[in-house]
């Protein structure tokens, strides 16, 4: 009975559907923000109104890697088989069951966290260089796997598409923009939903986990069976930015899901603060934009097809590895500290 | 029962091909606990220097040589240059997990943007030290080659140099009590900093020559090691990690079961095959078939 009442406290906290006034707030801000939103996609270039559709795509993926490795503390490489997993689903549920769009969101974040669970039975509850080398494998692999099936599509990949605007809308409302609304729509509610979990009772246990997990055990945490949970839901995001992603080019294909996008999400996770999730729209911004720094680089040291190829993945991993080195902990501790340290003098 | 020994024979050569790529990471997690995932990007950067010498001088085995060399040289100069520094800034807060195994993978993608930025992104194709056609006896044609047979025996001499090294020298003893226990390897008067860039200088050697025999079966690209590093992993894990006649025995297995599963099932469940054996080590004997009822470390 005691735990049944918990489980619907943590449930309502979840959902934002308990009455602290504190879930209301954030819920207000949260509409506040999507109304910005709104009006700025109104008023900025058909472009910009698509690399905004990407970076909401980029912080929901950003935010089931703050949830996975900057709350309970485990490595996975392999967000971007996650997210192929979760486009893929979203896929073969709208070409074969002929459903409404939002359903298809909803199963690629049902397969996708089931996916995860399964992977997490595995190598969840093992310390972090199992968990990092599977997830890995699956990023190497996956992309390859669904070459092989024809019900995936081959190379090709399978059509994802979510339709033209409704037409209330009016005339001057673009695909683009469509993709943009659906798109700010679901992070804001992914984000949403995120930060409830991450301040709920699963949250601090999965703090108290990355902490010292043989201290988190010896207060009655059930630490493998929450770490295989947090990598479950942080599967499901992932599987959510898939679909999304799949949404804004049309298609799910292997090439849209490849390693190099699975480091790239792990290097805007560690550039944001791998543990601050407001964090993670910095993240998205700095991911939409090294493509277009390094265009503009390449272009201007002559266009080379090698420039153009490996410039962005140079510029990424020249940033991750100084991020790692200078600011583990995200740019957000060294200014605390930095402060910490004038104060003290 | 002809084909069941054909798929014995290629198994092993590809296992032992395996057995090098885990051996690297094996090393490298004993003395650092880093699984290094830049060990494939370290191995493809050796492999491109072998190639140029051995496509310029026409010598595979003096393309071989260099590629040892440039492996140990990166190997060393990443744990000096690179580690170092990265254990003397990132020691504290929720990043402290995590950062290593981060900082390694983005070592992968500056050395693979780096290759691709010098050498480009083309399929090159190193000439074979050996046939890659099958033996002939009389009128039959095995899929085994002189080459498969040459891939075993370079792999069989590097294995019994390692060997001696670590069971003969005080430098492998250096090695093995550096990696059992660094606190007391160094009141024993061991400096382990070196000892462990040493290792990383093996590790980076090995790595070379697994790049520079895979490449001499398939085409060299920035990606084409990232497989090699994976299977290499499984069999690391097959082998628990920790030991080093684990990851050959591991990758030996998981040659043959992939060879079995190439010939038997088809080409496109290979990489399914092995990533099940990872999740089956993984769930039934995560400590891998070396263990011996002992705890995991890290």
């Amino acid at each position: 009975m005691e735990s049944w009442r918990e489980a619907r406290c943590v449930v309502a906290k979840v959902v934002g559907g308990n009455t602290g006034s504190k879930v209301r707030k954030k819920l207000a801000l949260f509409f506040l923000i999507g109304w910005i939103l709104l009006i700025i996609g109104d008023r900025v270039d058909e472009l910009r109104v698509y690399q905004g559709a990407q970076i909401a795509m980029y912080t929901i993926a950003l935010a089931s890697i703050v949830l996975l490795t900057g709350y309970s503390g485990q490595v996975s490489l392999g967000n971007g088989a996650m997210m192929a997993v979760g486009g893929y689903a979203a896929a073969l549920t709208l070409n074969n069951l002929q459903t409404p769009i939002w359903s298809a969101f909803m199963m690629a974040i049902l397969v996708a966290a089931l996916f995860g669970a399964f992977l997490g039975l595995a190598a969840a509850r093992l310390s972090g260089p199992y968990l990092a080398g599977t997830t890995l494998a699956l990023a190497v692999g996956l992309p390859a796997i669904a070459n092989q099936f024809s019900f995936l599509g081959g190379e090709p990949g399978l059509l994802f598409d979510v339709g033209f605007p409704p037409e209330r809308f009016g005339e001057d409302f673009t695909q683009y923009k469509w993709f943009f609304w659906i798109a700010t729509f679901i992070a804001l509610i992914a984000l949403f939903v995120t930060s409830n979990i991450l301040q709920s009772r699963f949250g601090r246990t999965w703090r108290a986990i990355r902490g010292n997990s043989l201290a988190a055990e010896l207060s009655g945490i059930n630490a493998s069976q929450l770490k295989v949970l947090a990598f479950s839901v942080s599967s499901g995001l992932a599987g959510l930015a898939g679909a999304v992603l799949a949404m804004t080019i049309s298609l799910v294909a292997p090439g849209a899901y490849t390693l190099a996008l699975s480091f790239a999400l792990v290097t805007g996770a560690v550039l944001a603060g791998i543990s601050s999730l407001p964090g993670v729209v910095l993240g998205g911004f700095i991911l939409v934009a090294i493509p277009e720094i390094a265009d503009a680089l390449a272009s201007s040291l002559g266009s080379e097809d090698k420039l153009n190829s490996y410039l962005p993945g140079l510029i990424v991993s020249v940033l991750l590895i100084l991020s790692v080195i200078y600011t583990p902990n995200g740019p957000g501790e060294n200014l605390r500290k930095h402060f910490h340290k004038k104060s003290a003098h | 029962m002809q084909k069941a020994l054909e798929t014995l024979l290629i198994g092993l050569s590809t296992g032992s091909i395996y057995a090098l790529m885990s051996l690297a990471l094996v090393l490298v997690w004993r003395s650092t606990r880093v699984i290094n995932f830049a060990q494939a990007g370290q191995a493809m950067f050796s492999t491109y220097i072998g190639f140029e010498i051995a496509t310029r001088s026409q010598i595979f085995w003096l393309g071989l040589l260099f590629a040892i060399v440039a492996g140990a040289l990166l190997g060393a100069g990443v744990d000096y240059f690179f580690m170092r520094v990265l254990f003397k800034h990132a020691n504290s807060g929720p990043a402290l997990v995590v950062a290593p195994v981060i900082a390694t993978l983005g070592l992968l993608g500056l050395i693979r943007s780096i290759v691709g930025l010098t050498w480009g992104g083309e399929f090159k194709s190193l000439t074979a030290p050996a046939s890659k056609n099958g033996f002939t006896f009389g009128e039959v044609t095995i899929p085994f080659s002189p080459l498969d047979s040459l891939t075993i025996i370079t792999v069989a001499v590097i294995l019994i140099i390692l060997a001696l090294l670590f069971q003969r020298t005080n430098l492998g003893l250096a090695l093995r009590a550096s990696a059992y226990s660094p606190e007391i390897a160094q009141l024993a008067g061991i400096r382990t900093a070196r000892t462990r860039t040493i290792g990383w200088a093996i590790a980076g050697g090995v790595g070379g020559v697994a790049g520079m025999l895979v490449t001499s079966y398939n085409f060299l690209t920035p990606y084409s090691l990232d497989l090699l590093l994976v299977f290499g992993f499984i069999a690391a894990v097959i082998g628990g990690l920790e030991s080093m006649v684990g990851a050959v025995i591991g990758a030996l297995v998981l040659g043959i079961g992939l060879t079995i599963i190439l010939n038997y099932v088809g080409t496109s469940l290979v990489f399914i095959g092995g990533f099940s054996v990872l999740l089956l080590v993984l769930l039934i004997k995560p400590d891998g078939i070396m263990a011996r009822g002992k705890v995991r470390r890290g």
